[in-house]
């Protein structure tokens, strides 16, 4: 059956068993957490507003690794890791630790391209942190975190619309560390980081995969950023060009084909 | 002060105070929300709205307030389905159901032939008409209301922030905000009694635009925007009774007075520190 005509899967039979047994599954999903993969995806389509933005795409991404999703602007990427995170329906199915997303969701993370809000608005990095969690952090808990992402715990009283760009994006990724998440989505992470920057920056990201064990998935146009952070790739255009581990499919004729002389996805 | 204590031995005035600092809490706690939304056409849309309810009532001889009530949270629970299912942008379904509501108000209210005190009142407000039976409403609406908001106050902070970060967090956002819409429009409608349908929006919108000029912290914010709503209306009451004004419109420009004075105080403090 063609994925295309399946019935959309993102809520299956087991997902109510799942969150009825929610806190004992977490449990056993941490403690069993190497021997599946992080993220598996089978078949998974999407429509938009009748268009085909992906189709048929299977892949599975393995415990504590970085992958980048790959691809010029309008390729599916972001379109991909909404499927992943259970924000748009889809077709096929989607499985986090083998799990369904909605059993799943203390254990991931999402840190968005653009973070749209009012600058004037008043609230302090702390406050906004915190919200986060469905009950309050402590401070030193919140102030640990920044200090992981490089910040200082001064700046948890000032207001977040006083950030400048790189800050925002780091705070953004403490925020998601409040969960301690085993996976983190980030959606262009680069994007509003200078180049002096994305050294502390992939350095971060580094040390979660390798640390701490936690499964890096980002979407990103910056070849740059792939170099040297990244285990797996997975290349798109509407459909999957290309998945493996960085160094044996990140060819030069391989980025040409991704890219289509896209210049923006070359280097940063 | 023997003006003040004579203000307060009347029994309409002090239904008014009750009524009126309940929902100036309440409409600025929601309004909150309404200003980090961007939202506040759908306040207005819903006020406008409620005109239909209030004439259906009219011209059926039941009590206007239920019914604006009941027809103000049909109209917001069909608005938050049709952005659902049609993807339109939010503010043309309001646009379309705000203007079609009020012309049927007006249609039914044509149908009802001699003078409408009932409509001129909740065109403008009438909180000194306040009744027992209309505080009664107002405070039991008013406390469930609040009991959700307080209950929902940080899932409702962060999706109003971050959609799709409260989403992956596992905060139902669609129930979420049909509760929000639920809310407004119940709060909206019993705010229509006391400022009028046209007046209605500055308890919702002046308190916490004043209160976000005045703090750069969340909790902050909170607490001028309703210490300030509450200000808003002790002191639009006041004087109203002692200078013989209508009271809806002395309320909202006192509001409006508090607004500037915290805009200017932002202003000169930027000044200073520059």
């Amino acid at each position: 059956m063609p994925a295309s005509s399946r019935k959309t899967n993102n809520r299956p039979a087991d997902a109510s068993n799942d969150r009825n047994h929610g806190r004992v599954h977490l449990h056993s999903i941490v403690e069993h957490k190497d021997a599946l993969p992080a993220i598996s995806v089978q078949n998974v389509s999407v429509d938009l507003g009748g268009v085909h933005v992906l189709e048929d795409l299977t892949f599975a991404i393995p415990q504590g690794d970085v992958v980048a999703i790959l691809g010029p602007n309008g390729s599916g990427k972001t379109t991909l890791l909404k499927a992943m995170l259970g924000l748009i329906p889809f077709h096929g199915e989607i499985r986090i630790f083998g799990k369904h997303l909605h059993a799943v969701r203390e254990l991931i993370a999402y840190v968005p391209q653009r973070f749209d809000f009012d600058r004037e608005f008043p609230i302090t990095v702390g406050e906004y942190m915190d919200l986060a969690r469905h009950r309050h952090t402590p401070p030193d808990r919140i102030a640990s975190r920044l200090a992981e992402v490089g910040l200082p715990a001064t700046l948890l009283d000032q207001r977040l619309g006083s950030l400048s760009g790189g800050q925002m994006q780091r705070v953004l990724i403490a925020q998601a560390l409040l969960n301690n998440p085993l996976v983190l989505f980030l959606d262009e992470p680069a994007a509003n980081i200078d180049i002096s920057g994305e050294a502390t920056f992939t350095g971060i990201l580094k040390d979660l995969s390798k640390r701490q064990d936690v499964t890096v998935v980002m979407v990103t146009h910056d070849i740059s950023m792939v170099t040297g952070l990244v285990d797996h790739v997975l290349c798109l255009d509407g459909r999957m060009l290309c998945f493996g581990r960085t160094n044996q499919v990140l060819t030069e004729k391989k980025i040409n084909e991704v890219f289509r002389g896209d210049s923006a996805g070359r280097s940063h | 002060m023997p003006v003040i204590f004579e203000m307060l031995s009347y029994p309409f005035m002090q239904r008014a105070f009750a009524s009126g600092l309940v929902l100036a809490a309440l409409l600025a706690a929601l309004g909150i929300f309404v200003t980090i939304r961007k939202m506040s056409f759908f306040s207005d849309g819903i006020a406008h709205s409620s005109l239909a309810g209030i004439a259906i009532a009219v011209i059926s001889g039941l009590a206007p307030l239920p019914v604006a009530l009941t027809w103000a949270l049909i109209v917001a629970l069909i608005i938050w389905r049709l952005e659902r299912s049609t993807r339109l942008p939010s503010d043309t379904l309001i646009g379309v159901f705000f203007t079609a509501s009020m012309a049927l108000g007006v249609v039914l209210m044509s149908l009802s032939r001699g003078y409408q005190p009932e409509l001129l009142s909740y065109l403008f407000g009438s909180i000194l008409s306040i009744q027992t039976r209309d505080l009664l409403t107002i405070a039991v609406i008013a406390a469930l209301v609040m009991i959700w908001l307080i209950l929902s106050f940080r899932q409702l902070t962060y999706l109003s922030l971050s959609e799709d970060n409260a989403a992956v967090s596992g905060i139902n956002v669609p129930v979420q905000t049909a509760a929000l819409y639920v809310a407004l429009s119940l709060a909206t409608v019993l705010g229509v009694k006391i400022l009028g349908i046209v007046l209605v929006s500055a308890l919702i919108v002046i308190p916490p635009a004043a209160g976000r000029a005045m703090t750069g912290s969340f909790r902050g914010y909170v607490v001028a925007a309703l210490v300030l709503a509450e200000i808003m209306m002790v002191a639009g009451l006041t004087v109203s009774y002692l200078y013989d004004l209508p009271s809806g419109a002395t309320i909202v420009l006192i509001g409006t007075a508090l607004f500037f004075l915290a805009a200017g105080g932002r202003w000169l403090r930027t000044v200073l520190t520059a």
